[in-house]
């Protein structure tokens, strides 16, 4: 796992362990994005014999976790956090609501209706 | 030209009202200068003999000018987006005057619906979930469109605004140009049309490889899908010894 990560910090925010394992996979899954497109496709094109479909399937499974979408976790940019973050703000809730009381986020404000 | 202006809403605070009686005689200003006192006789503006404010002065105490549209053909499709309806009816007033003075005939600014979005999130930093804080954030929408411009001179506008941008109000435009058919050639009735087509095809291939190059480094910073990467990669290992040994075909070069 520690391969892909960089020698030198290439972070520049909220860090810990998990934010850093987050960014390294995305890096990796964006390196790697169109050869696991190819082998996908080569998986499905039923024109090509059936032992190249196979050797695709092979490679694909082969290749590294890190180089999966799923892999990847939005977190929050003020703890870190993984659980209850807003894609809009890349915030998690509580970060989300101290920085919307203080008006730090345009355009969001208390609602009462 | 609208009617002649009469009450500007502001005047300079330093200037005395000696000098703006020279200067600048107003209704507004004749109706302070006498309170109380018996009215005076009214001098419509054409007729008064002191200076008037320019009429391009004038116009800015007034609704935008518009142009009248001949052929209602829309060219140009302007949102503004704000969360402010101060910043974005001002700076829908300032492209409507950038539209007439460029001759370009504009409708609107035309209210779209608010787009309303809420987040419910917990008071506290842990558990405690009954206890809960609504946000919301209203995004406030107004549209322009031009009809029948020119497309030099939509771009021209749109190149203005641009450079004044105003702060919290965002732009997007959807752009509609219409091309010339091709020249025709009298040998069969269906050879000119095709040519014609052609002919707007390639046009619009190099505008597209225009554009290319100035959004290139705006589309940088999206995730796009790399298709073409994608199948150049495939190519290759299609050739690759593993994948041949396979007894998969030889791609040919399409």
């Amino acid at each position: 796992m520690s391969q892909f990560r960089a020698k030198k910090l290439d972070l520049s925010c909220f860090i810990n362990v998990r934010v850093l394992r987050d960014h390294t996979k995305r890096k990796v899954f964006e390196q790697y994005e169109t050869e696991r497109q190819a082998l996908r496709y080569i998986i499905r094109n039923t024109t090509l014999p059936g032992r190249a479909r196979a050797q695709a399937q092979l490679q694909l499974s082969q290749m590294h976790c890190y180089t999966r979408s799923t892999q990847i976790n939005n977190r929050c940019i003020e703890g870190g956090k993984s659980r209850g973050v807003f894609k809009d703000f890349r915030m998690a809730r509580y970060p989300f609501r101290m920085n919307a009381l203080e008006g730090n986020i345009p355009g969001v404000k208390k609602a009462s209706w | 030209m609208p009617a002649p202006f009469q009450t500007p809403p502001s005047k300079p605070a330093n200037a005395s009202t000696g000098l703006l009686g020279e200067g600048y005689n107003t209704d507004a200003q004749m109706a302070q200068t006498t309170p109380g006192g018996p009215p005076q006789e009214y001098i419509p503006p054409e007729q008064r003999d002191d200076p008037r404010l320019p009429r391009s002065v004038q116009a800015i105490y007034l609704k935008p000018l518009k142009r009248r549209a001949q052929y209602g053909v829309p060219t140009c499709d302007l949102q503004l987006r704000s969360y402010n309806v101060r910043n974005v009816e001002f700076f829908a007033d300032f492209a409507l005057r950038a539209a007439y003075y460029l001759h370009l005939p504009a409708a609107g600014p035309i209210p779209l619906p608010r787009i309303t979005e809420r987040w419910t999130v917990p008071r506290s930093n842990f558990i405690f979930k009954k206890s809960q804080e609504n946000f919301e954030r209203i995004t406030l929408r107004r549209l322009i469109q031009i009809q029948d411009g020119h497309s030099e001179t939509v771009e021209i506008w749109l190149a203005f605004l641009r450079k004044h941008a105003y702060y919290g109000v965002g732009m997007k435009a959807n752009v509609w140009q219409h091309e010339k058919l091709g020249r025709c050639c009298a040998l069969s009735p269906m050879v000119p049309m095709l040519k014609s087509i052609l002919g707007v095809g390639k046009t619009m291939d190099v505008s597209l490889e225009n554009l290319k190059q100035a959004m290139e480094p705006k589309w940088a910073h999206f995730g796009r899908r790399k298709t073409l990467e994608t199948s150049e990669r495939a190519f290759e290992m299609m050739k690759s010894e593993a994948f041949q040994r396979t007894g998969i075909p030889l791609p040919s070069s399409a």
